[in-house]
């Protein structure tokens, strides 16, 4: 494993799930995981295999739907999408993760001696 | 919350469509390949590269195969369906393991719910009044020790006293429990009920609601109001057919017209308590006066203000006995006063708690073996499994998986014997349920295996579970994976400590049946002793019957009188009758204790009073009885009320009231109720009887002639020629000829009466052997579970030894010796710690002798001898072993 590669933090790769599947439309599991890599420059350190879990969970949920379907290339996947529910949960996480995100970087932005 | 209900609902559910969604899994990830090699292809690597790449970047498949089931199931629930799935295969692969452990626990498991239906009746029943805890009940604290010396019933003049100076007590109300009505129902015979005479607030002070009707409303209690009855609810059922326009109908009780105002719900019902009937507690001033104070006969009830705590009610109520004390020092010298929450005086009252506790401690202590001897067995079956333990932990099983895995497994067998306890405990119940009928106030008491007794069935399983298994399993997730692969399936070395153990376990076992047969036996043979005690009378051919002279018809002394006067003759001509007599208590039923003074004695401070037993009895009593009489004379006709007054008193008092002086002519003043008792001389010395049947005591004991101090409660003995039951029939119509209205009580023959006094103290005693023979067998089964176990291990090294020229006799002289050590250290302990038990039973059953000195070599010897029993069987199968066979095993 590289140093340089992000872990993910609990829960996170859900929410990139969940914002892939909004930007690309219906996607099967390899596309997802692809999209990912790409998207995050392959800082990200993701084993592929992973993303099936976070798909059993979305779709437990009821906030991803599955279906078999025929790829671009013929062959046989199963395919992903977002339901309703699934984009409201989106917008409410992805509105907590960018106050998050900012609070994180302004505490670790900090200067020693407490100025900023 | 939506989301998450709906996730977990998936998640239950996915662990039933385990199979559809794996294949489902696999597809998905086949494809995700499939994808990614064609993508990598694309990008123009070799066919071999492509692939690799694709797999690395997938990562390990089996982890997101597992993340994935994670993800969808519940892990927990689905470890624990394996566990159980494993177990059960486990079970039934070994049949015959099974049945021994299911067995061993259901016996152990089944003695203890059955000991503890009768702890969840007797102690754990809570009375149904409104908040029982804050009802108190007072008592006074009577200076002569005797049975239970703080619960007796208040005096009237302190009732008043009390319940006008106290400042704790919201509402107090007062209950006469000890009474008997005679019932004379349409056309019926009359028949006698206990009842209670209470005060008209006390159902109040309860929180008790009539079941039909009212209850007792104020001023009912007044002389004039109160003709109104209120029935229990199984006289309404069982007398009445449940008829609901009894209200306000008119029966008949002692000769007089009552109105039924009310039933009681069918769930009042107070431990020891058995009033069929209720009737107003009518108080005159008569129940004021200082003579009064003599008469202990009230239950007080009484209701704690708000906030008021039972610690502040009994130091205002000690206070008050202590004044009363001070104002009153000719009557209440010495006397204190107690203050108990209802629930808790019913089960001291009861007085039950110390022989249940100690059928508790046995039955434990019988659970413990059951268990010892189930983890025996477990321990030898780990020995058998540490490779298949091994291996599994070789393949990565954590330690605290293997743990569970046979924490499982024993709770499983646990739970199936927890089941057949079950029925083995309905049997048992049942069985004690119709043994436990030797008084009203115990088959009062409905035992039935009511819902403590389950989940006590499912803690002790439980319990019986980790005791079990809990120590084979840590043992087994310590086992070193190299040894255990490595070493030969016979090596010694796996077996020594495994069975280390189980000799502890067993040495224990050994221990514990020798603490309960001595127990046991102990208490055997005290109960023997009182059984075949000489009495000082003789109760065979004897036939008795109660009398209770209602005042409305028998309202003064000399209508007692008269009517004893009219029935003896009346009995005396009854065919096959012989002396007739009446007495205020039967032989050996234990006579109330009045003080005593001597004429010409210095009158003692309270504790060194003289106390005797008092008994009133007729002219012919001590023939009838045949009491033998050792000097002077006993009563006859002259001594009536109009002639001096005379007492008989027994040897025991002249041992030690008179010092052995001569009795006859001395005068002696008992302190009984009424107005100032007389000086009585002594005209007589009989032999002394013993206080009760079921105990050795010889009180100092006086008779009174029944002519010069009637009472209207009293009984009837009848010598007959033959069986005595069969003249019972004629003495309930010689009676009805004298009285058509009055009730016989309890007609039976003296041995009966007897045998119902002390039916408690043989039951407790039979089922006390049931235990410790139980406990005999688990330890046999324990020792020779052990001995076989490790003959089976060992059949290489005793092989080896009878190659060497060891002969069989030698052998068998091993295999003895070794159970023999065992069986001789636990007997010791055993014995060491029964030593002090003549002590501990001589407190709890006071007036039972316990010293039986043989006990402590018959039973070791017994012992001994079952276990070298035990030891036998496989020690011959050792000497018969042939190393041919043997070593060839191997």
């Amino acid at each position: 494993m590289t140093a340089a590669k992000l872990d993910l933090l609990q829960g996170t790769l859900d929410l990139m799930v969940l914002q892939t599947l909004t930007a690309m439309g219906p996607l099967h599991g390899y596309g997802i995981a692809r999209r990912i890599e790409q998207v995050s420059g392959d800082k990200v350190f993701l084993n592929q295999g992973t993303i099936y879990a976070s798909l059993v969970r979305l779709q437990q949920r009821g906030w991803i739907s599955s279906e078999w379907g025929v790829s671009s290339n013929n062959r046989k996947a199963k395919f992903y999408s977002i339901t309703k529910k699934g984009r409201k949960q989106l917008s409410e996480d992805a509105v907590n993760w960018q106050r998050l995100a900012s609070v994180m970087s302004r505490v670790l932005g900090m200067q020693e001696g407490g100025e900023q | 919350m939506i989301d998450r209900l709906q996730q977990f609902f998936h998640r239950v559910t996915s662990i039933f469509r385990r199979k559809k969604l794996d294949h489902d899994l696999d597809a998905e990830l086949a494809s995700h390949l499939e994808l990614a090699i064609e993508e990598n292809l694309q990008r123009g690597l070799s066919p071999q590269e492509a692939r690799r790449q694709a797999l690395i970047r997938f990562g390990g498949k089996q982890q997101a195969i597992e993340q994935h089931r994670d993800a969808r199931g519940l892990p927990g629930l689905e470890v624990l369906i394996q566990d159980l799935r494993y177990a059960v295969r486990a079970l039934f692969k070994n049949p015959g393991f099974t049945i021994a452990v299911v067995i061993t626990l259901a016996l152990g498991i089944a003695v203890n719910a059955t000991m503890f239906s009768l702890v969840s009746a007797f102690l754990l029943r809570r009375p149904v009044v409104h908040e029982p805890d804050r009802v108190v009940v007072v008592t006074s604290i009577n200076p002569a020790r005797g049975f239970l010396p703080d619960t007796n019933p208040v005096s009237a003049p302190n009732y008043f006293a009390w319940r006008e100076a106290n400042n704790v007590f919201s509402d107090i109300s007062a209950a006469d429990e000890d009474r008997t009505v005679s019932l004379t129902a349409a056309q019926g015979k009359p028949q006698a009920l206990p009842a209670a005479a209470v005060s008209s607030n006390y159902f109040d002070v309860l929180g008790v609601a009539a079941h039909l009707g009212r209850t007792f409303s104020e001023g009912e209690d007044q002389p004039g109001r109160d003709h109104v009855v209120i029935l229990s609810h199984e006289l309404w059922q069982r007398r009445f057919g449940s008829n609901p326009s009894l209200i306000d109908s008119t029966i008949r009780l002692n000769r007089e017209n009552y109105v039924v105002i009310g039933v009681v719900p069918a769930s009042f019902r107070l431990l020891g308590f058995t009033p069929q009937v209720f009737t107003p507690l009518t108080l005159t001033v008569a129940d004021r006066a200082t003579s009064a104070r003599k008469d202990h006969n009230l239950h007080v009830f009484a209701r704690l203000k708000p906030g008021v705590t039972l610690e502040q009610a009994r130091l205002e109520i000690t206070n008050l006995a202590r004044r009363s004390e001070q104002d009153f020092p000719e009557t209440e010298k010495g006397w204190s006063a107690a203050v108990r929450t209802l629930p808790d005086f019913l089960v001291y009252n009861f007085g039950i708690r110390n022989g249940l506790a100690l059928m508790m401690t046995a039955v434990g202590f019988v659970l413990l073996m059951a268990c010892a001897n189930v983890a025996g067995l477990l321990l030898a079956r780990a020995t058998g499994r540490q490779k298949e333990l091994g291996i599994r932990i070789a393949l990565g099983a954590g330690r605290l998986r293997i743990v569970r895995q046979l924490l499982t497994e024993g709770l499983l067998n646990a739970l199936i014997g927890g089941s057949v306890a079950l029925v083995l405990a309905y049997w048992g119940i049942n069985f004690v349920a119709t043994k436990m009928t030797f008084n009203e106030a115990i088959s009062a008491v409905p035992l039935t295996l009511d819902r403590n007794v389950l989940l006590f069935v499912l803690g002790v399983s439980g319990f019986s579970a980790v005791l079990c298994s809990l120590a084979p399993a840590l043992r087994a997730s310590r086992t070193d994976i190299n040894t255990v692969l490595k070493a030969e399936s016979r090596a010694a070395s796996a077996g020594r400590s495994h069975s280390r153990l189980r000799t502890v376990l067993v040495t224990c076992e050994i221990a514990l049946a020798m603490f309960l047969l001595i127990g046991t036996g102990l208490l055997i043979r005290g109960l023997y002793v009182v059984e075949h005690q000489n009495l000082g009378f003789q109760p065979d051919h004897l036939l008795t019957a109660g009398i209770n002279l209602d005042s409305a018809r028998y309202k003064d002394a000399a209508q007692q009188i008269s009517f004893v006067r009219e029935i003896i003759p009346r009995l005396q001509h009854i065919p096959g009758a012989g002396t007739v007599a009446v007495t205020s208590d039967l032989p050996a039923t234990g006579p109330g204790s009045v003080r005593v003074q001597i004429k010409g004695e210095a009158d003692l401070s309270t504790n060194q009073a003289r106390n005797a037993r008092d008994e009133v009895v007729s002219a012919d009593y001590f023939s009838a009885a045949e009491i033998p009489v050792l000097r002077g004379r006993t009563f006859t006709e002259m001594d009536s009320a109009t002639s001096s007054p005379v007492v008989v008193v027994n040897q025991e008092f002249v041992h030690r009231h008179l010092r052995d002086q001569e009795p006859l002519g001395k005068q002696i003043r008992l302190d009984v109720t009424g107005p100032t008792p007389k000086w009585s001389e002594i005209v007589g010395v009989v032999a002394n009887v013993k206080n009760y049947s079921e105990a050795p005591d010889e009180d100092p004991q006086v008779y009174e002639p029944f002519l010069q101090r009637p009472v209207s409660s009293f009984s009837i003995m009848i010598r007959t020629k033959a069986d005595p039951n069969a003249l019972a029939s004629d003495l309930r119509s010689a009676i009805e000829q004298a009285d058509a209205d009055l009730p016989l009580l309890h007609v039976m023959g003296m041995p009966a009466v007897i045998d119902l006094q002390k039916g408690g103290d043989v039951l407790f005693a039979r089922m006390l052997g049931v235990f410790a023979l139980l406990a005999l067998i688990f330890a046999a089964i324990g020792i020779y579970g052990l001995i076989a176990y490790s003959v089976g291990q060992r059949t290489h090294e005793i092989g080896i030894r009878v190659a060497l020229g060891a002969g069989s006799k030698q052998v068998l002289r091993m295999v003895l010796l070794e159970g023999l050590k065992m069986t001789a250290i636990g007997a010791a302990i055993g014995l060491a710690a029964s030593l002090p038990l003549p002590k501990v039973f001589a407190a709890m059953f006071t007036g039972l002798l316990f010293s039986e000195p043989r006990l402590y070599f018959i039973v070791p010897l017994a012992i001994i001898a079952v276990s070298m029993l035990a030891t036998y069987i496989p020690a011959r199968r050792a000497a018969s072993v042939d190393p041919t066979i043997a070593l060839r095993n191997s």
